[in-house]
C-alpha cells in the first residue's frame, strides 16, 4: 500500500447493515450506502443518534461486517478476508479513537500507549522509543508512569490518541473523539488529532456532533436513514487554520 | 415487585445460564458432601443398631463379659435375680465363609456372625415362612438358620451345606432354615447365622461357655436396679448393659473416625458456600446497573434486598434438588469401601442399606438454602445499601475490596496467631482444640488472598500480552478473583495437608512395620481379624509349623478383648524373652533392656501409645485389667509405639497371660527361619504339609502388602472428598473466570478492536486461569504445610493417641501441585472460549 493521494483508503459499495431484534423485527440502519475517500482525507460524519454513525466507523475498522455490499479497506475486500485476517489488518493499519477514551485503569499512562505494540508482539525496546515520541507530542512526556485515573478528561484522550497512532495507522477512525470533553479540552484535542493525522498524511475520519469540530473536516457527510444524504466536498484541507505548538488551536 | 422477580429470574437465567449452573452446582456438590456423610455416618450406627435390635431386639439388659466368653453358670445366677422375669444366654463367633481359597487376602474375606440361642427361649426369632419345627435343629448336625439375603447372595437353598472357619477349626453347616432379621430390624447385617446353642458350642469347642446372656425385666422393674443388683451378683468378671450403652459404646469406638468423615465433609461444604458467595457476589455486579435503575425508578432498599435473597434462594433449592440425590448416590457408592474401613478396624457391621431419614432432608435444605442465603446476605445489602449513582456507573466501578485487603489480611493473621495462643496458654487440654485451630485456619487463610493477590500483581510489569499480563490483570477486580484464588487454597490447603499427613503415618507405619513385623513367616487363622480370641490354631497345626526343620525361633501370639475399667482394649500375650524380641516393641521413652526384663521377670505389662494418652498413664503407673479371676493390677513397665488399632491395647508375656488366664490357645505363629532358607519356599511347603486348612500363611513380605492395603482402604473416603473440594474450587475458576469475562467485556472488545486476535484473548484468560491455580497453590501450600501440622501433632494424637513422625515426600506434593494446575488450566478453557468470542462489536454498546 503506498502513499499515493489518490489511492482509495476506505470504499463502501452498496453497504447495508441490517440489526435483528427481537420485539421490533429488523431494523435497517445502514442502506445500499455507498462512497470512496482518498488517502490522506479527513471526513466529518455528522447525525442524529442512532442513525448509524458508529455502526459506520464498525464497518470501515473491520469490526463488523455488513449484511450486503461490500467494504473495502486499501484495496481489500474485507468480507474475503477472515476474523483473524481482518483483525491483523486493523491492529496494522488502523488507528481507534472513542468517546469514553476506553483507558485501562490497572495499566499506566505508557503501558496504556504501548498495548496495541504488545498486541502485535513487538519487543519493547521496538516500540519505546515511539511511545516516548508520541507522549512527548501530546505534552504528556512526564506522566508515562501515572495512572490513568489521575488524568483529566483532555488528558486521557490525548492517551488515546497516541495508543491509536503507535503502529502508524494509514487510517483514523474517531467515534465522538469530544463527546466527553468541554468544549475547551474538545478543541485541543481536536486540533490535536487534524494536525497529527496530516502530518502523517493519514486518513481521517471522525463522527461528532458539534457543527463547528464537523466544519475542520475537509468534508462533511450526514447520515439519515441509513444514508448520507448531505455531503459538501472540499479539494484542500480547511485554510486559514493554525498549527499551535503542543497541540493548542488557536482560532480562525 | 412479585411480577417483576419472575420475569426477571427468567430473563436472567437465559441470558446468563452457566452463571446460574455453576451456582447451583456448587450448592449441590457441598449438600452432597455432607450428605453423603452424614448418611454414612448415621447408618454406620444404625447398622450396628440394626444387629443388636435384631438380636436383642427385646432384651431390657445384656450381661456381656470383661474377658473373651465366660462360664454359663452365669446364667442361672441372672434368672434368680430379682426383677428378671426371663433371659437367654447368647453363644457369638465370628466367623469365616471358607470358600476353599487359601490365600484370601485380609480384605477379601468374608466374615459372617454365629449366633447361638436357646431355641425354648421366650424370645422372638424372625423365622422366615411357616412354624418352625424344632427338634431339627437340635438333631441335625450342623443346622443353620441363614438370611434370606445372604442366601439369595450365596445361592444357597435349604439343605444346602456350606463351610464356616474359626481359627483352624473347620465347621460343615447345613442351610436348615431361613431367619428374617431385617423383618425385626431393617438395617440388620444379613451376615448372621443362627443355630441352637449347645450344637454351637459343641461344634466351634467352647462346651460351657457363652458370651451374652439378654435380660427382660418383670412388669415395674426399674431398669437401673435390676443392673446394679446383677452387677453384684454376677461379679466384676461380666457387665451389665442396656441397649443404649451398647450402642454408645460402639459409638465411642467409631467416634474419632466418624468425627473426620464429618469434619472433611465440613470443609467441601465450606468451599461450596464460598463458591456460592462468590457467584452471588459476581452476579450482582453485573446487574449493579439494573439495580441501580430501580432504586432510582422508587425500589426501596428492602425490595432490592429481598429480590436478590430470593433469587438466591431458589437457586440454593435447585441446588438442594439435585444435592440430595448426588449425596445419596455417593453415599451409595462409597458404603462397600466405609463398610469395608468398618469391619476392618472396628465392628463386624456391615452397612448394607442406606437409610435416609427425613429430618437429612431438612438438614440438606438447610444447608442448601440457608448457606446460599446467607452467603448472599452481605452482598445483598451492600448492594441495597449503595448510592445510586454509583450503582448506575459503569466501567470503571470502584474495587472496595481493594481498599479493604490491608483490613482482611490483618484480620486474617490476628486470626492465625489469637487462635494459635489460645491453644498454647491452655486451649490444649480440651479434646476439640485441633479442629478449633483447623477452622481457624480455613477461615484466617483466605482472608489473606486479596491482598496477597494485589500486591503480588502490582509488582508485575508486562511488557508483552502475555501469561504476566494475564497475571497482571487479576489483580484488577479483587472482588472477583479474590474469592476464586481463596476457595481454590482451602482446597489446596486440604489436599496438601492430608497427602502430607498420610504420606507421614504411612512412612511411620513404615518404620514400625519393618520392627515389628521381623519374623520371615506369619500364620494367622483366617477368620482372626487380631480383636478377639475367637479365631485360635489348633496345637497340633502350632507342633507342625514348629517343628519344621527351617525354622530357627518361634513366637506365639495370643490375644482376645479385654477391659481396663469401662474401656474395651485389645490384650495380648507373646514371647517376650525372644533373643533380639524386645525391639518389636519401640518404647516411646524409657530404657528398653529394664522395660523387657520387668515385662518377662515382674509380671508388668506394655501398654500401647494410644491407650495411654486416652487413661494418661505411663511408665511406672499400674493399669487394672478385668481376668477371670477379677480386676487385676498391672505395673507398666513401658508405653510403646502402637498403630494397630485406635482403641488400645496392652502386651504382656504368655507367662503372665497363662497365670492370670488360664491356659488358652494362641491366634498367631511366627516363625523365624534359619539362614539360607527362601521363606516363599517354606511358605509352600508348610502349606502344601496342611491341604485344606483354613490359615493364612504369609511371608514377611506379603503381610507388609496386606497391612498396607488395608491403610490404604482406610483413607480412600478421605481421598473422595479431598476430590470433591478440589472439583468444587476448580467450578470457582470457571464461575469466576466467566464472571470476569462478563465484567471485563468493554475491556475484551477494546483488545479485539486494537488488534487482539481470538486466539490471543483465549490465552490471556488461559493465563489468568493458570494465574489463580498458581496464587491458589501458594497461598494453599502455606495452609496445607499449617494443616499437615495440625493433622499430625494435635488432632491425630488427641483423637487416636498416635505419634505420627512427620515425613515431607516431595514427589506427591508436585504430583497434587501438577493437578491443581492442571485443573485450573481445564477450568479456564470454557471462559476463555466465551471471552475469545467477544466482539469489537460491544464497545459501542457499551458507549
Amino acid at each position: 500500500m503506498d502513499n499515493d493521494s489518490n489511492q482509495i483508503a476506505l470504499a463502501f459499495d452498496r453497504v447495508s447493515k441490517v440489526y435483528e431484534t427481537a420485539e421490533s423485527g429488523p431494523r435497517d440502519v445502514l442502506d445500499s450506502l455507498t462512497f470512496e475517500i482518498r488517502q490522506g482525507q479527513t471526513i466529518a460524519v455528522v447525525g442524529r443518534s442512532g442513525s448509524g454513525k458508529s455502526t459506520l466507523l464498525n464497518l470501515a475498522a473491520g469490526i463488523d461486517v455488513p449484511s450486503d455490499g461490500e467494504v473495502s479497506l486499501f484495496g481489500r475486500e474485507l468480507s474475503k478476508l477472515g476474523d483473524e485476517e481482518r483483525t491483523l489488518l486493523r491492529r496494522d493499519h488502523v488507528g481507534l479513537i472513542f468517546q469514553f477514551f476506553h483507558l485501562l485503569q490497572h495499566l499506566t499512562v505508557r503501558d496504556n500507549v504501548s498495548l496495541s505494540a504488545m498486541i502485535a508482539g513487538e519487543k519493547p525496546r521496538d516500540f519505546d522509543p515511539r511511545v516516548d515520541a508520541l507522549l512527548d507530542r501530546v505534552g504528556l512526556a512526564d506522566r508515562g508512569g501515572d495512572r490513568v485515573q489521575k488524568l483529566s478528561g483532555g488528558e486521557m484522550q490525548r492517551v488515546a490518541i497516541c495508543r491509536a497512532l503507535l503502529m502508524n495507522p494509514k487510517l483514523l477512525l474517531a467515534d465522538e473523539p469530544t463527546g466527553n470533553l468541554d468544549d475547551e479540552n474538545g478543541g485541543r484535542v481536536m486540533d490535536l488529532m487534524l494536525s497529527l493525522a496530516r502530518e502523517e498524511g493519514m486518513t481521517l475520519v471522525y463522527v461528532t456532533h458539534s457543527r463547528e469540530f464537523a466544519d475542520l473536516a475537509d468534508d462533511v457527510w450526514e447520515i439519515h436513514g441509513g444514508k448520507v444524504e448531505a455531503q459538501s466536498e472540499t479539494t484542500e484541507p480547511q485554510k486559514g487554520r493554525e498549527q499551535g505548538s503542543k497541540g493548542e488551536v488557536r482560532n480562525r | 415487585m412479585t411480577r417483576y422477580f419472575l420475569k426477571a429470574l427468567g430473563a436472567h437465567f437465559r441470558a446468563g445460564k452457566s452463571l446460574y449452573l455453576l451456582t447451583v452446582v456448587g450448592v449441590a456438590l457441598g449438600v452432597a458432601s455432607v450428605l453423603s456423610i452424614q448418611i454414612i455416618n448415621r447408618n454406620a450406627l444404625a447398622a450396628f443398631r440394626g444387629s443388636v435390635t435384631a438380636v436383642s431386639g427385646e432384651a431390657d439388659l445384656s450381661v456381656m463379659g470383661r474377658t473373651p466368653s465366660f462360664s454359663e453358670s452365669v446364667y442361672p445366677k441372672v434368672l434368680a435375680t430379682p426383677g428378671v422375669r426371663a433371659a437367654w444366654p447368647m453363644y457369638r463367633v465370628e466367623v469365616i465363609l471358607d470358600e476353599g481359597k487359601e490365600s484370601a487376602s485380609l480384605t477379601d474375606r468374608l466374615f459372617m456372625e454365629i449366633i447361638g440361642l436357646d431355641f425354648f427361649a421366650p424370645m422372638d426369632i424372625p423365622w422366615r415362612g411357616t412354624s418352625m419345627d424344632l427338634s431339627s435343629p437340635m438333631e441335625t448336625s450342623g443346622w443353620a438358620a441363614v438370611t434370606p439375603l445372604m442366601a439369595d447372595r450365596m445361592g444357597w437353598e435349604k439343605g444346602g451345606k456350606f463351610k464356616v472357619a474359626s481359627g483352624s477349626r473347620q465347621v460343615d453347616l447345613t442351610v436348615g432354615a431361613m431367619v428374617d432379621f431385617q423383618a425385626l430390624s431393617p438395617l440388620a447385617s444379613p451376615k448372621l447365622i443362627v443355630m441352637d446353642i449347645g450344637q454351637a458350642q459343641d461344634l466351634f469347642g467352647q462346651l460351657g461357655r457363652i458370651h451374652q446372656v439378654d435380660v427382660k425385666l418383670a412388669e415395674g422393674a426399674d431398669v437401673y436396679t435390676v443392673q446394679a443388683a446383677l452387677e453384684y451378683r454376677l461379679g466384676e468378671t461380666v457387665r451389665v448393659v442396656t441397649p443404649a450403652q451398647r450402642e454408645q459404646q460402639a459409638e465411642g469406638l467409631m467416634s474419632a473416625f466418624r468425627l473426620n468423615l464429618t469434619a472433611l465433609s465440613m470443609i467441601s461444604l465450606f468451599v461450596g458456600l464460598f463458591l456460592v458467595y462468590s457467584s452471588t457476589q459476581a452476579s450482582l455486579v453485573r446487574r449493579r446497573e439494573e439495580f441501580g435503575l430501580l432504586r432510582s425508578i422508587g425500589s426501596t432498599r428492602k425490595q432490592v434486598f429481598w429480590l436478590i435473597i430470593g433469587e438466591v434462594g431458589i437457586l440454593g433449592a435447585c441446588g438442594v434438588a439435585i444435592g440430595i440425590p448426588l449425596g445419596y448416590w455417593a453415599a451409595q457408592s462409597n458404603v462397600e469401601m466405609v463398610s469395608a474401613t468398618l469391619t476392618n478396624l472396628y465392628l463386624l457391621s456391615e452397612i448394607s442399606t442406606l437409610e435416609l431419614p427425613f429430618w437429612l432432608y431438612g438438614l440438606s435444605a438447610a444447608i442448601g438454602i440457608g448457606g446460599a442465603v446467607s452467603g448472599a446476605v452481605i452482598p445483598a445489602l451492600d448492594i441495597s445499601r449503595r448510592d445510586t449513582r454509583a450503582l448506575l456507573a459503569s466501567f470503571t466501578l470502584h474495587e472496595k475490596i481493594s481498599s479493604l485487603a490491608p483490613l482482611s489480611f490483618v484480620a486474617g493473621i490476628l486470626i492465625l496467631i489469637l487462635s494459635s495462643l489460645w491453644y498454647l496458654l491452655g486451649g490444649q487440654a480440651w479434646l476439640h482444640a485441633g479442629f478449633v485451630l483447623a477452622v481457624a485456619l480455613l477461615v484466617g487463610l483466605p482472608l489473606l488472598a486479596p491482598l496477597m493477590v494485589r500486591e503480588i500483581c502490582g509488582l508485575i510489569r508486562a511488557r508483552s500480552f502475555g501469561f504476566m499480563y494475564s497475571l497482571k490483570g487479576l489483580g484488577v477486580r479483587l472482588q472477583t478473583t479474590a474469592f476464586a484464588v481463596a476457595s481454590l487454597a482451602i482446597a489446596v490447603s486440604m489436599l496438601i495437608g492430608i497427602t502430607l499427613m498420610i504420606g507421614s503415618f504411612k512412612k511411620t507405619l513404615e518404620v514400625w512395620i519393618g520392627t515389628s513385623i521381623q519374623a520371615d513367616i506369619y500364620i494367622t487363622p483366617t477368620s482372626w481379624r487380631g480383636k478377639d480370641g475367637g479365631g485360635t490354631l489348633d496345637p497340633d497345626i502350632v507342633e507342625t509349623m514348629t517343628d519344621h526343620p527351617s525354622v530357627a525361633a518361634v513366637d506365639r501370639l495370643r490375644g482376645f478383648r479385654a477391659y481396663t475399667g469401662d474401656r474395651r482394649i485389645t490384650l495380648a500375650g507373646v514371647e517376650m524373652g525372644l533373643l533380639g524380641g524386645e525391639s518389636r516393641f519401640p518404647l516411646i521413652s524409657g530404657d528398653t533392656e529394664s522395660a523387657y526384663r520387668q515385662v518377662i521377670e515382674e509380671g508388668a505389662v506394655l501398654v500401647g501409645e494410644t491407650l495411654a494418652r486416652k487413661v494418661n498413664l505411663w511408665a511406672g503407673d499400674l493399669i487394672s485389667i478385668f481376668t477371670a479371676k477379677g480386676e487385676v493390677p498391672f505395673s507398666i513397665a513401658g508405653v510403646y509405639y502402637d498403630y494397630s488399632t485406635d482403641g488400645g491395647a496392652v502386651i504382656m508375656d504368655l507367662s503372665t497371660m497363662s497365670r492370670v488366664f488360664d491356659d488358652g490357645p494362641v491366634n498367631s505363629v511366627a516363625l523365624y527361619l534359619k539362614e539360607g532358607y527362601d521363606p516363599e519356599v517354606v511358605v509352600d511347603q508348610l502349606k502344601t504339609s496342611l491341604p485344606g486348612s483354613s490359615l493364612q500363611i504369609r511371608s514377611n513380605r506379603r503381610l507388609r502388602t496386606e497391612v498396607f492395603k488395608i491403610f490404604d482402604q482406610t483413607f480412600a473416603i478421605t481421598q473422595l472428598l479431598k476430590g470433591m473440594s478440589l472439583l468444587i474450587a476448580v467450578c470457582g475458576i470457571t464461575l469466576m473466570l466467566l464472571v470476569l469475562a462478563r465484567e471485563q467485556v468493554s475491556e475484551l472488545a477494546l483488545y479485539r478492536a486494537i488488534g487482539a486476535r481470538r486466539s490471543q484473548i483465549f490465552s490471556v484468560y488461559v493465563g489468568k486461569g493458570l494465574g489463580m491455580g498458581l496464587f491458589g497453590l501458594l497461598l494453599g501450600s502455606v495452609g496445607g504445610f499449617l494443616l499437615a501440622g495440625l493433622l499430625i501433632f494435635v488432632i491425630n494424637r488427641a483423637y487416636f493417641g498416635w505419634t505420627i513422625q512427620p515425613h515431607f515426600d516431595g514427589w506427591p506434593i508436585l504430583q497434587q501441585a501438577a493437578t491443581i494446575l492442571g485443573a485450573a488450566v481445564i477450568a479456564s478453557l470454557y471462559p476463555a472460549i466465551r471471552a475469545s468470542r467477544t466482539p469489537a462489536t460491544e464497545l459501542s454498546r457499551d458507549q
